[in-house]
């Protein structure tokens, strides 16, 4: 007559406090032998499975389905068949207390429907999470959909958490037909919501907005593009990709209770040229040439419109840089991709104050603002320093809009004068014109 | 010097002399400091007290005020209690709480607040004639009282209803300090005369005639069963109070002069002093004696009792009949079958039946216990006291809640103190009901909640109503209740059923307590937020529950205590210790509001960090157009956007 083996539940993981018993294999009082699987656990990442240490009759303390603290006792296995039916009895007072911690970590049985608070269905939208996972409760917030899906760290503590899978959404805002005239989303579209949902939808995001100073930044830059003269998206991503080496935080995700770095930096651009938004890849960009950078951005660009593009132009892309600079944009906040814990926004360069925004919207989660503004700053610094900061205005070309000499034609040493000329257009006004002789 | 009547009984002269010694002996003991606080003498007016108190029966009653000494003896004849009360002594007739304005013995009651006491003491006559016995009451106002609403008030109701009560008007020239002809304009028997009292008149001058004419006067009231008006031409011949004497000398000296006791000592010389010896040597003997006595341990007077709620909770029903309803079946019940029950208010005869119909048809079930009366808050409230003090259970009703602070004085100065400034001898379980409440576009004077105002009264009970329970289990704890009730219905309330917008994701549940504390709860998940709200608010409260989970993503876990004047701080505490965050609504403005309380009495009891947050009427009258007294009043999309911002 003895209690031979107590079965307590098994830390696994640091951050499962809880774990779910999915097996309960065998009926009360059972005779079972030593390697016997009497009980299966199921953490965060895997299942565990308990054998039987001795032959001996089971006593289960715990149901399968329901969650139990780590080191609680969840099986016993006795002698004899006698002692499995006293037990009860015999450890009362313990067997209550057990009884009731069991009763706080189970969802009480709730047959009606469950109602979910907007910031719920947000997510529950976003994630494409199955709503019966949620059966069996009677309110559900945004709170407990992140346990269930063990965002921010918290465990999943309550119930087992079943499969992202992606069922038909449902629309959450109501619809009166007679006011409104309904469009269907489009694939892309959907598929563009569902890239920008996860990271967004938390909230934890931020956008830090920097200038460049780009007055005569062309003057070189312009000397080493083939294709795109005049455009800063081919030098940002040569510098950005290398700068992200420098900035792993940048280059990684948010995992849910981790972060995730990658080990390659594959930096993406956005295009959306009437095919639909897209983010296309080029692989390996810190160890391209800006040539090669360009001739990808080239090549990427071209399958784009020939709708020619592979998988894996779309894939594993480690940062995104979005340009707006041909909308004539101020500045604006770009939106992170699934998977990502940043995004480069690039606006168009303002003609007149000679400058450029740059936009770096982050996931909080996973770095926070100084950093970001540390290396928005270093980018800029970096593209400033293509400035011909001492260059020479092809003096041929600048011409006194009232005498028609040319600067190269100006014998004195003063240079001419910006002006407004009565047309109200840009021009320039000699030296002797403004003054007379 | 004129000479005094020889044929007026000296049992009555006797009378007179121990009176204006007792009050000497108080100014003697002021002087050398053995008396707390202050006296005001009657030296000069002895006889009224003996014309009047002193021809009373005993089941007669008498209502007094600051100057009473004088009235107390010629009714009472305790010296003894009198003397003890004034040094501060347990043995004092009230126990030396209330010393020499507050006196209470036999039938006798007197308060220091001016005009207050006359509807008490004509609802206490009110609860004789209720009761068909003979006994008539006296209430003793001064000239100074003449400017008080309250009076005129009560002489309109008395001489309506024909209450016994003879109001004795002591005239002595002088308000305090002021003179007459500064503050009183018109004739003083006239005042009577026009609201249809009998008048009488006499003075202290001579005794023999005025004690003959009181005697008449008495007689009248009581065979008449109607009230009288007496006035008493008189002079004090001391101070006000004690040094606070601006007169001119040689106008009190002409008074001292005219008195008739100044008269008989010289007069008669030898019967004087042998009576003055006599009554001297009794009152030093009971002041050394009173000298050795204990004062009143605290504990007797105060002890703290500890908020405990009752734990014991049980499921809500909804009941398919409105709140009015069933307060109106309560109150039909109880009319007929609690002799003690009577009501009172504006417009509540039948058809009418009160602005809410709250009453409607009582006074065809038992038409002598429903007064429907003037336009009268305090006086409805203060004979109401008075009924309440006779014995009966009077119920006022106050139209709309706004008005209450018409029957204020009534309430704190009155009802709230008789029990404990007359150390406990006494109690007044009066019930005051009143509508409060916004949403009706009544205007800034017929829609606000001053509940807070009340609930800071001590001793009197604030209970709010609510729709999620029958109000007759309130009622009848009223109806046990031994003390000052105040109920605060609500307007809108009246017209809704009980518990009509039941979620079947919530629990309703109430506690065992005499005013249960209703509770609603998520039906299986653990609250995230406690929201407490009372009154209307809480029904408002009720039907934004689920909205509130939605747009917020808190689950709340909604209490409503139904009496506030003594909230439920334990059960809130556990909550807001559970959820960690406590939001408390009020339809009245929040400054120094119930909210601010609760969260205060929480705040001193709970260990770890709560996030707390008041929400109330923003600190404007209540606007009659719609929009904006919508929002003015907590409604829910502001109480959606606060939790979201404080709680989020």
């Amino acid at each position: 007559m003895a209690l031979l083996q107590e079965i307590q539940v098994p830390l696994l993981a640091v951050n499962d406090t809880t774990l779910t018993v999915v097996d309960v294999a065998y009926p009360n009082g059972q005779h079972i032998k030593k390697g016997d699987i009497i009980l299966v656990f199921e953490t965060s990442k895997t299942t565990y499975e308990v054998m039987a240490e001795v032959d001996g009759f089971v006593q289960y303390l715990c149901e399968a389905g329901r969650d139990y603290d780590v080191n609680q006792v969840v099986a016993k296995i006795f002698s004899t068949d006698a002692e499995v039916l006293k037990e009860p009895i015999a450890a009362k007072q313990d067997l209550t207390a057990q009884i009731q911690e069991v009763k706080q970590h189970i969802v009480n049985a709730w047959t009606g429907d469950t109602l979910y608070s907007v910031e719920a269905l947000r997510l529950i939208e976003s994630l494409h999470i199955d709503k019966s996972a949620f059966k069996g409760r009677d309110f559900v917030t945004r709170q407990d959909v992140e346990e269930l899906k063990g965002i921010n760290g918290i465990a999943n503590k309550k119930i087992a958490a079943p499969p992202v899978t992606a069922t038909p959404k449902k629309a959450i805002a109501p619809v009166d037909n007679s006011k409104v005239i309904i469009e269907r989303l489009s694939s892309n579209k959907k598929r563009e919501i569902e890239f920008l949902s996860p990271v967004q939808s938390t909230g934890l995001t931020s956008t830090i907005n920097v200038t460049v100073n780009t007055e005569g930044i062309f003057v070189h830059l312009n000397r080493s593009l083939k294709y795109f003269k005049n455009s800063l998206l081919p030098v940002i991503m040569y510098e950005t990709a290398r700068l992200l080496q420098k900035y792993p935080a940048l280059n990684g995700y948010f995992t849910g209770d981790g972060i995730a770095f990658y080990k390659q930096v594959n930096v993406g651009f956005a295009v959306d040229i009437d095919k639909g938004l897209k983010v296309l890849k080029i692989s390996n960009s810190a160890e391209k040439t800006l040539a090669d950078i360009e001739e990808n951005i080239m090549a990427l660009s071209t399958r784009y419109l020939d709708e020619t593009l592979q998988l894996e132009d779309l894939t594993d892309i480690t940062f995104t840089i979005t340009d707006l600079s041909s909308e004539g944009v101020a500045f604006f906040r770009p939106l992170i991709n699934m998977m990502n814990s940043g995004i480069l926004g690039i606006s168009a360069i303002d003609d007149k104050l000679q400058r450029c925004t740059l936009s770096c919207t982050f996931d909080h989660r996973v770095t926070e603002g100084k950093m970001v503004a540390t290396f928005l700053k270093e980018l800029a610094n970096r593209l400033e320093s293509y400035r011909a900061t001492n260059h020479i205005y092809p003096v041929k070309d600048i011409i006194c809009y009232k005498c028609s000499k040319s600067l190269a034609d100006e014998l004195g040493d003063v240079g001419f004068v910006k002006s407004i000329t009565p047309e109200g257009k840009e021009g320039y006004i000699c030296q002797s014109c403004l003054k007379g002789f | 010097m004129q000479s005094v009547s020889k044929t007026i009984s000296h049992r009555i002269i006797k009378e007179a002399i121990r009176i204006r010694r007792v009050e000497e002996k108080f100014l003697e003991l002021f002087s050398s400091g053995k008396l707390n606080g202050t006296v005001h003498t009657c030296v000069g007016q002895e006889f009224s007290a003996v014309a009047f108190a002193g021809q009373l029966k005993k089941k007669d009653f008498i209502f007094s005020n600051h100057r009473c000494h004088g009235h107390y003896i010629a009714f009472t004849g305790d010296i003894r209690g009198l003397l003890a009360e004034l040094l501060g002594k347990a043995s004092g007739v009230s126990g030396g709480i209330g010393s020499s304005q507050h006196l209470c013995n036999k039938n006798f009651y007197s308060n220091g607040i001016q005009g207050g006491i006359v509807p008490v003491a004509a609802g206490y006559a009110l609860g004789n004639k209720l009761r068909g016995d003979d006994s008539i009451g006296i209430v003793f106002i001064g000239d100074g009282t003449l400017g008080e609403g309250a009076l005129y008030e009560t002489m309109n109701i008395i001489s309506k209803w024909e209450i016994p009560l003879l109001i004795v008007c002591e005239n002595n020239l002088y308000a305090q300090s002021t003179p007459q002809h500064i503050n009183l304009a018109g004739d003083i028997v006239s005042r009577a005369t026009a609201f249809g009292i009998e008048t009488f008149e006499g003075d202290t001058w001579d005794p023999e005639f005025l004690i003959n004419k009181a005697q008449g006067a008495i007689d009248y009231v009581r065979s008449s069963k109607k009230p009288g008006f007496f006035l008493v031409n008189t002079y004090r011949l001391n101070a006000h109070s004690k040094g606070d004497d601006d007169r001119a000398k040689e106008e009190v000296e002409s008074y001292r002069n005219k008195d008739f006791l100044n008269i008989f000592s010289k007069e008669s010389a030898d019967y004087y002093n042998r009576y003055l010896e006599a009554i001297n040597r009794e009152i030093d003997e009971l002041v050394d004696e009173i000298l050795l006595e204990s004062e009143l341990p605290f504990e007797n007077y105060y002890q703290h009792k500890e908020i405990v709620s009752d734990n014991n909770w049980s499921a809500l029903e909804s009941i398919n009949k409105r709140q009015v309803e069933l307060l109106n079946k309560f109150f039909r019940d109880k009319i007929v079958a609690d002799d003690r029950t009577v009501f009172l208010g504006e417009d509540i005869l039948s058809p009418y039946g009160g602005a809410f119909k709250v009453t409607k048809e009582l006074s065809v079930l038992r038409p002598e216990r429903v007064f429907s009366t003037p336009i009268s808050e305090s006086a409805i409230t203060g004979i109401s006291n008075g009924l309440a003090l006779n014995g009966f259970k009077p119920l006022g009703e106050i139209m709309f809640g706004d008005f209450m602070t018409l029957a204020f004085d009534q309430i704190v100065n009155h009802a709230s103190k008789f029990h404990h400034m007359f150390n406990k001898k006494i109690n007044c379980p009066v019930v005051i009901r009143t509508p409060m409440g916004g949403r009706r576009g009544y205007g800034p004077t017929h829609s606000q909640t001053l509940d807070k105002f009340l609930v800071g009264i001590d001793n009197v009970k604030t209970v709010a109503l609510n729709t999620f329970f029958d109000p007759a289990i309130i009622y009848e704890s009223i109806f046990c209740e031994e003390h000052p009730v105040l109920v605060i219905e609500n307007k809108t309330d009246y017209g809704k059923r009980i518990l009509s917008n039941k979620h079947s994701h919530f629990l309703y549940e109430r506690n065992d307590d005499a005013y249960p504390v209703a509770r609603v709860r998520p039906a299986v998940s653990d609250p995230t937020i406690t929201i407490v709200a009372y009154g209307g608010m809480a029904d408002e409260m009720l039907s934004m529950l689920e909205a509130i989970f939605m747009e917020t993503d808190l689950k709340p876990e909604l209490i409503v205590p139904s009496l506030i004047s003594q909230l439920p701080i334990d059960i809130i505490t556990e909550s807001a210790m559970a959820t960690g965050r406590l939001l408390v609504i009020e339809e009245g403005s929040g400054y120094a509001g119930i909210g601010s309380e609760l969260l205060a009495s929480v705040a001193e009891r709970v260990e770890g960090p709560i996030k707390m947050k008041r929400i109330a009427a923003y600190p404007v009258p209540i606007p009659a157009v719609k929009s904006l007294e919508h929002a003015v009043l907590p409604e829910k999309q502001r109480i959606v956007k606060e939790i979201k911002e404080i709680f989020g």
